[in-house]
């Protein structure tokens, strides 16, 4: 569509007002975290530290630091892999057979991704401390596996369906058994669909916060987001290192997003507006 | 799988759909039947008492609290975040330069882990060291330090500014998606016949993207409803219990005053609460496959 020239310039000024809106808590959280903590904060805000330093970075990086970082990677890598393994094997299942047990069962698993967790969660907790499984990973990890299915299984049905089946017919006819069809042709063609669901999975364990505050109370099993939590007291005011800190924990996300976000949109906006 | 791999359907459905039962439907009577339990002094073990907490939550002063804030925290960031989402996507829908890096960047919010979104904008409304009070003296709009965070009238607000902050971006994309499907040939129709951009968002884009903007909004609706971790970083439910919403108040007397019963009772309220919001869903998404089938 063809635009006046006042229009155009309206709409550009419309996208810097946004990329301001978006950027500057952004900026502002990496120029704090850049700021010396001999140079004091000036009212108003200055934007940018005069002499930038990462030294934050190496005093935030001690080794509780280190040991909940380790830990968030442990329970959101176990989670990625459990969470998208079960989901294919389940979502297979849904896309290819058309019994109405299988439609009521996947309007179970789509109503199942909208329960609060908080009002779940206690009865989740006295699961785990009767199992003994407070203060593990055990107990982050099938928390997570179990949130994040619904909406896995969801987006990778919607993947499969797109696929066509004519292949796996193909491969059946000419003598392949379910297993290799399913392991040869079906698992390598949803590739897309696994990254898409694989990242929804990272983003949301690696921000858990409810689960992980409530299922673990010593130092050594806390996750990022809760050590992060803690850190608000301990540090007092010093921004410095809670803003490094904070750099730390959403770098990984955000490179693995933006590597592979057109899988993930794609995987979202798709399911989403097929409903 | 042929119909003879009956059992491979089975097998392959089974480990998931156990866990969900286990961890996810079963929690849910599980809360039900715990709310019907409270512990006292005299019995540490969690004793039968009927509808006595029920009668205790009722009347306490917290909970006409709880859900009057949880309505004006919901309604206002489902409906600031679905008009700003949608406008966004208009702007990333016009074909203007940079508009596939701007898309990028506008969901760097949706990204950023809800703990830290917390952390930096409880800093961002630091009165003496935070930038939203540095911004506000610079334009001249305040001369006085406005302790956002603290202030029980302004925290709400604050609170929900936050997580439109974070969440538009999520309706910025099913938007966008949705607006992309338009019809092309039908706006240029409505071009040609004079219409300017609000009588072709109001007569064409809108009535076709009618369905996907009902279910977003549904959808945001029991997405916010279920918020905990920007609250309870940025405010505890404070100041003066401003900010507690059903997910906070249910955490503090679950695990921070060890209440089960109580807590499990705000759990059962708050299930009931969205079992309205998920009915409405079934009934818009019922509504739009069958107009999809039919047209």
């Amino acid at each position: 569509m063809t635009l006046t020239p006042s229009a155009r310039l309206a709409l550009i000024v419309c996208q810097i007002a946004l990329a301001i809106f978006v950027l500057l808590p952004f900026f502002w959280m990496l120029s704090v975290s850049l700021k010396p903590a001999t140079e004091p904060f000036a009212i108003p805000a200055r934007l940018w530290p005069e002499n930038p330093t990462l030294e934050n970075y190496v005093t935030a990086f001690r080794p509780e630091f280190r040991t909940y970082f380790l830990n968030s990677l442990i329970v959101s890598g176990a989670s990625v892999v459990i969470t998208v393994t079960l989901a294919l094997l389940a979502a297979y299942s849904f896309a290819r057979r058309t019994l109405l047990i299988l439609t009521a069962l996947m309007s179970l698993v789509v109503l199942a991704q909208m329960f609060p967790h908080s009002a779940i969660i206690i009865p989740i907790y006295k699961m785990m401390r009767a199992a003994d499984l407070l203060n593990t990973y055990a107990s982050l990890i099938i928390a997570y596996v179990s949130v994040t299915l619904p909406v896995a299984i969801w987006m990778l049905r919607g993947f499969l369906l797109k696929l066509p089946v004519s292949l796996e017919e193909a491969a059946a006819i000419d003598g392949a058994g379910p297993l290799r069809v399913f392991f040869e042709i079906v698992v390598p063609l949803a590739r897309p669909g696994i990254i898409a669901t694989a990242v929804y999975v990272l983003i949301v364990t690696w921000q858990e916060f409810l689960f992980a505050l409530s299922f673990t109370s010593t130092r050594e099993m806390r996750t990022l987001p809760v050590g992060l939590n803690d850190f608000i007291g301990q540090y007092g005011i010093r921004y410095g290192e809670l803003m490094a800190s904070s750099v730390m924990v959403s770098l990984p996300v955000i490179a693995v997003f933006f590597f592979l976000q057109r899988y993930f949109v794609a995987g979202l906006t798709a399911g989403a507006v097929k409903g | 799988m042929t119909a003879k791999d009956r059992w491979l359907v089975w097998a392959f459905l089974a480990p998931a759909l156990i866990l969900m039962g286990v961890m996810l439907y079963y929690p849910m009577v599980g809360t039900v039947i715990e709310s019907f339990y409270d512990t006292s002094f005299i019995s540490p073990e969690p004793e039968f008492v009927g509808w006595a907490v029920y009668e205790k939550v009722w009347n306490s002063r917290q909970f006409p609290e709880v859900v009057w804030n949880s309505i004006y925290w919901t309604v206002g960031v489902v409906l600031l975040q679905n008009v700003l989402g949608f406008f966004v996507a208009m702007l990333l829908n016009q074909g203007l330069p940079a508009q596939g890096l701007l898309r990028a960047l506008v969901l760097l919010p949706f990204v950023l882990p809800g703990v830290v979104t917390a952390i930096l904008w409880r800093f961002m409304y630091d009165p003496q060291l935070g930038l939203v009070n540095s911004i506000m003296i610079r334009l001249g709009l305040f001369e006085d330090n406005a302790a956002w965070l603290a202030d029980a009238d302004t925290a709400m607000a604050a609170v929900i500014f936050v997580a439109v902050w974070k969440g538009f971006p999520f309706s910025m994309l099913i938007y966008l998606a949705a607006l992309q499907n338009v019809d092309k040939s039908q706006l240029e129709a409505a071009t040609i016949d004079g219409a300017g951009p609000w009588r072709r968002l109001i007569d064409v884009t809108l009535p076709s993207i009618k369905e996907v903007v009902v279910v977003n909004i549904v959808l945001t609706l029991i997405l916010t409803f279920n918020y905990f971790d920007i609250v309870w970083v940025m405010t505890r439910g404070g100041p003066q219990n401003a900010t507690h919403i059903f997910p906070t108040r249910i955490f503090e007397t679950g695990f921070g005053q060890f209440r089960f019963g109580e807590a499990a009772v705000y759990g059962v309220f708050s299930i009931l609460i969205l079992a309205v919001l998920v009915a409405l869903y079934v009934i818009v998404q019922t509504g739009a496959s069958k107009r999809r089938r039919t047209s």
